[in-house]
């Protein structure tokens, strides 16, 4: 399976909804506590091999393809910015905007994949922000956490409902059309670091935190989660549902290893990838291909692998 | 815009690849007009954009989608949505003034940003670049948390971290360390924290402008205040109060008893005692929504005087904001009455190791509670026990309950940390080991402030009164022996202080014995007496790369042009008070076009992209000058270091190897070598170019510290006492190279 190395920190890999041999991977250097950033699009063929890159003068911690261009990707920035980059323009001309209104660092970054028009970033500076690719401000802010957002996850059904996940130990879900959260889902005694939601199920939504634990809630009721899936040593980083089976769920965690879950069944985990030699920090599933996974952590080093397979193997 | 066009013309000659404007024209037209040259560009380039991409309605038809856009209004209920049309209309004409100052406002975040945090990458040529050393530093930093070893403080060499540097570092650390040393105390966190925020000579300030405060301003209000509280009486305090004073009053216990019985019911002071407890569980309730839960606010403002009692700085800067934090974010909880860690309680926590220390895990309240209820008698009679076990005198056991139990725990508390049972006692040796690690990093400071350009003798100095010091000092030099070259070289400049030869060469063996401190300090006397010597000057441009001093190590550089037989005609005699990077790097790519053999020049380039951060130049500058001076070993270290700045450590190890084949003695390159080892991850290999470095010149004060970082990495935990005693022959049979 196809290995890449980065010259910085792994932080965040995504495919691309468009072609299923291209993705985008985030780094930082110096574990993005300090340094610049670097954003490669690379290509499976079945190597990896890169077709560009862009530089920042910070750490980037986070990407998401746009779900309406295929050459559109969007960069959140460790100096508060968010970048968008055209890959069918030289990297001379870009990144062709940067938004700049996070009074800290951007941290996670989600592209509505019903409207196609906009997307969300969560900022260490507390709040969430609403953007369209073509409006050089925000559209809105949601400021209600009180401490760090690390995730924000748009809702795959309807179109102006998304999830955030705090260090404040609440994710929340919100409508664009109110004026404030529609609930409030104290979903961890610790920090909560992604939030994902089921693509099948409109309702269900997990939560990753530093606890080391990922939870599964139904939001129609919330008292208690649905699942609650213990595994990873460390506290868990990322969490994604799978875009082709309703109950498996991917995560990436501080104890290095990749885990796949099926949070239906009673022996939820049902799969362990220990091939990072560092924090795996990055982790997402193929749409175009299914049961295709890639990883990237901070041993510099991105794979891609179908699951059941080595990711480690030639 | 017709003057930022005429002056940024020159933006070719603007460095491709650097972030910020080199084109000093440019960089004033955007002190001056407040934009960028290359936002210019860009500017130029969004209606290619729109043709380009695949759909053409990208850029177009922006109104439509905005004005749609559920929840806008929320944003900007006042402003028409006409607003945003217009704006884009002007966006599409892309010919107003109005919209390039719009968008240069979005864009000009960026520039500052670019410009202080590239500082960082650079790194310095002659010996361990301290960008790489960073990097494994807070490798080291990342990974304590495995085997929960304590991250040592660790001095490093200068890495000109900027105000902004040393913020993100800051902010970002201690943000991260939550997550990383989930299982760990948050006491474990903040010396771990502490301990890499003071290696790299940051200020732990958490009241200036760390994440803490700003996270919980109302928290800060209620310190600021409690600080200015009066120590009121508190429930337990007043009980205490109360029970002397009855206690003269009857000097009889079981009177009292009765008395407060009368008062409060039988269980009166149980309900009082639950009553504080309900108070505490309410900080439960401070998660999430509810962090203004009066009760809860109540008791943190008793909390936040109680610890303001304590004069430690440390202290009321870290473990209170922390323990507050904690407490408001939930992490804490109350369970059966007993503060807890949210889940698995953390050894060394100081607020579980409080309620330890208390009888066992149960509060003196709750054991009165328990006894009251299962002996069916009032303690009282318990008392009076033990009294007469005692023998003690009546009013002595109340001074004695009263100093141990019923004052009030801040008291205890404050006890405990004065007496250390605070924490675990490895948590303790690191709280000791960071407070000696503070004392000395003062006295190192002042040290190295006062002495820094000035250059320190050694004691009793055999070559005191040698004949011909300076040959025996350059013979000493040739053979490799450079601590010995270095102390018959003083005895030559404290024989003859006007021989800027024997500076330089005391300067170069210093450098070349890794003591950069001595080594410019040298170079800068034997400046003072030949101001002309191009080999000095060109090893103080170095130096100063080195430092990261751009603006002396250009100064030296153009000294060096000026001052040479065939390029000072290139060089405007009158130096301008401020020289630019790019107009430095020009004048020198004229010198090399006048005599492109010159080893030198193209040193002095390779030195120049350094400064620039354009290290594939730097290392085609630095192979050219090899071609023609193969057997330079300080120009193969150079060729090293540079690909080791651009990420080509394997590459580096070749050319430290060459340096090495040249000049075994070499102790710099020895410890270069172990650099780019670490940064590849192999640091078992690393551990060994390390001791071989310090066993050439144990005085290397900077290898130690890589070698402890290197030892820390690998997992080497067993040898750092070894380390840290520098113990070099244990060290030498544990890493044979």
């Amino acid at each position: 399976m196809p290995v890449f190395k980065t010259p910085f920190n792994g932080y965040s890999v995504k495919f691309s909804p468009f072609y299923e041999s291209q993705l985008a991977v985030a780094t930082s250097q110096n574990f993005g506590i300090l340094g610049n950033g670097r954003l490669h699009v690379l290509q499976l063929n079945p190597t990896i091999t890169e077709i560009t890159s862009f530089d920042t003068a910070d750490g980037v911690y986070d990407l998401c393809w746009s779900e309406s261009h295929d050459s559109l990707l969007i960069a959140a920035v460790a100096d508060g910015s968010l970048k968008i980059y055209d890959l069918s323009l030289p990297p001379t001309s870009n990144p062709i905007r940067s938004l700049h209104e996070h009074a800290r660092e951007a941290h996670g970054v989600d592209f509505n994949t019903v409207r196609k028009d906009s997307f969300l970033s969560a900022s260490w500076d507390d709040t969430v922000k609403l953007w369209t690719v073509d409006r050089p401000t925000s559209v809105r802010t949601f400021k209600e956490h009180a401490y760090c957002v690390y995730s924000a996850a748009w809702n795959p059904r309807h179109a102006d409902v998304f999830a955030s996940a705090s260090g404040d130990c609440t994710a929340r879900i919100w409508d664009v059309r109110e004026p404030g959260s529609t609930m409030i889902l104290p979903a961890h005694e610790f920090e909560i670091l992604s939030c994902d939601w089921n693509k099948y199920d409109d309702c269900i939504i997990a939560t990753a935190s530093v606890d080391k634990s990922i939870k599964v809630w139904d939001v129609r009721n919330y008292r208690v989660p649905v699942a609650v899936l213990n595994g990873h040593g460390y506290a868990v980083r990322k969490v994604k549902f799978s875009p082709h089976r309703m109950s498996v769920i991917a995560s990436c965690s501080y104890d290095m290893t990749v885990c796949l879950w099926d949070y239906m069944v009673e022996d939820a985990l049902i799969g362990r990838y220990d091939h990072h030699t560092e924090f795996a920090v990055g982790v997402d599933m193929s749409v175009l291909v299914e049961g295709l996974l890639a990883s990237t952590g901070w041993d510099e080093l991105v794979y891609v692998w179908q699951h059941g397979m080595d990711p480690r193997a030639p | 815009m017709a003057m930022r066009e005429l002056v940024t013309g020159g933006a070719a000659c603007a460095v491709p690849g650097t972030s910020g404007s080199s084109n000093p024209l440019g960089a004033l037209t955007n002190a001056l007009i407040g934009s960028s040259s290359k936002n210019q560009e860009r500017l130029r380039e969004i209606p290619t954009a729109t043709t380009t991409t695949t759909d053409g309605n990208f850029f177009a038809g922006t109104e439509e989608p905005f004005a749609a856009l559920p929840g806008s209004e929320f944003e900007h209920p006042l402003q028409p949505n006409a607003q945003g049309s217009e704006f884009l209309q002007g966006f599409r004409s892309a010919d107003q003034n109005r919209f390039a100052d719009a968008w240069d406002e979005i864009q000009r975040p960026q520039i500052p940003h670019s410009l202080g945090r590239d500082s960082i990458t650079n790194i310095p040529l002659e010996h361990g670049p301290p960008q790489r050393v960073l990097s494994s530093f807070l490798h080291s930093f990342v990974h304590s948390g495995h085997g929960a070893i304590p991250f040592r403080p660790t001095s490093l060499p200068v890495l000109g971290l900027s105000e902004g540097d040393k913020q993100c570092i800051r902010d970002r650390s201690s943000i991260m360390a939550r997550h990383f040393f989930a299982d760990k105390s948050e006491d474990f966190i903040n010396t771990q924290v502490n301990a890499l925020l003071s290696s790299l000579d940051i200020d732990n300030d958490v009241r200036s402008r760390g994440p803490m405060p700003r996270r919980f301003p109302e928290l800060e209000e209620i310190w600021n205040e409690s600080q200015g509280m009066k120590p009121g009486p508190y429930a337990t305090d007043g009980w205490v109060t109360e029970f002397s004073q009855r206690q003269i009053e009857h000097n009889d216990p079981n009177a009292w008893v009765r008395s407060f019985e009368r008062q409060h019911g039988a269980n009166g002071w149980a309900t009082e005692f639950e009553r504080e407890q309900s108070q505490l569980a309410s900080i439960d309730q401070m998660r999430g929504a509810n962090i203004s839960s009066l009760a809860a606010m109540e008791h943190t403002r008793k909390l936040a005087h109680t610890l303001a009692q304590n004069n430690d700085p440390k202290f009321q800067n870290s473990k209170f904001l922390q323990f507050v934090s904690k407490m408001s974010r939930g992490e804490i909880t109350i369970e059966d009455n007993q503060i807890k860690q949210a889940t698995i309680s953390a050894p060394g926590d100081w607020a579980a190791e409080y309620q330890q220390q208390y009888s066992g895990g149960q509060t003196w309240a709750d054991q009165f509670v328990n006894e009251q209820h299962s002996h069916g008698q009032g303690w009282v009679n318990e008392f009076a026990a033990e009294r007469q076990l005692h023998g003690s005198v009546d009013g002595e056991w109340v001074n004695e309950f009263s100093k141990l139990h019923v004052n009030d725990w801040a008291e205890e508390f404050e006890h405990q940390v004065a007496e250390g049972v605070l924490g675990d006692s490895a948590g303790d040796n690191w709280a000791n080991a960071y407070d000696e690690y503070l004392n000395q990093q003062v006295a190192l400071k002042q040290n190295s402030e006062s002495s820094r350009g000035v250059y320190v003798f050694s004691d009793l100095n055999p070559y005191v009164g040698h004949p011909n010091p300076l040959k025996e000092g350059q013979e000493l030099f040739r053979k490799g022996l450079l601590s010995e070259s270095v102390l018959a070289l003083e005895a030559e400049v404290l024989k003859n202080p006007d021989n800027s030869e024997g500076w330089r060469l005391l300067g170069i063996a210093h450098a070349e014995n890794d003591d950069d401190q001595q080594a410019i300090a040298a170079m800068m006397r034997a400046q003072e007496v030949d101001p002309t010597n191009l080999e000095v000057l060109l090893a103080l441009g170095v130096s100063h790369t080195n430092e990261l001093e751009q603006a002396a190590a250009l100064k030296y550089l153009y000294s060096w042009l000026r001052h040479h037989p065939k390029y000072g005609s290139i060089a405007p005699a009158d130096q301008p008070d401020n020289l630019y990077y790019a107009d430095v790097a020009r004048l020198f790519n004229d010198a090399a076009k006048i005599s492109p053999d010159d080893a030198d020049v193209h040193i002095v380039l390779g030195v120049l992209y350094n400064l620039s951060r354009e290290y594939d130049k730097a290392i085609e500058a630095f192979q050219t000058s090899l071609k023609l001076k193969p057997r330079d070993y300080s120009l193969w270290n150079k060729l090293g270091a540079t690909q080791a700045n651009s990420v080509q450590s394997a590459d580096a190890i070749l050319a430290y190897q060459q340096a090495l084949d040249l000049k075994p003695n070499y102790v710099r390159a020895w410890a270069n070598m172990g650099i780019s080892y670490a940064n590849q991850g192999m640091y078992e290999d690393s551990i060994r170019y390390y001791v071989r470095a310090l066993s050439m010149n144990p005085k290397a004060d900077n290898a130690w510290q890589y070698l402890r970082i290197s030892l820390s990495c690998a997992s080497r935990n067993d040898m750092l006492e070894a380390c840290d005693s520098r113990n070099l022959d244990f060290l030498q049979k544990e890493f044979p190279l």
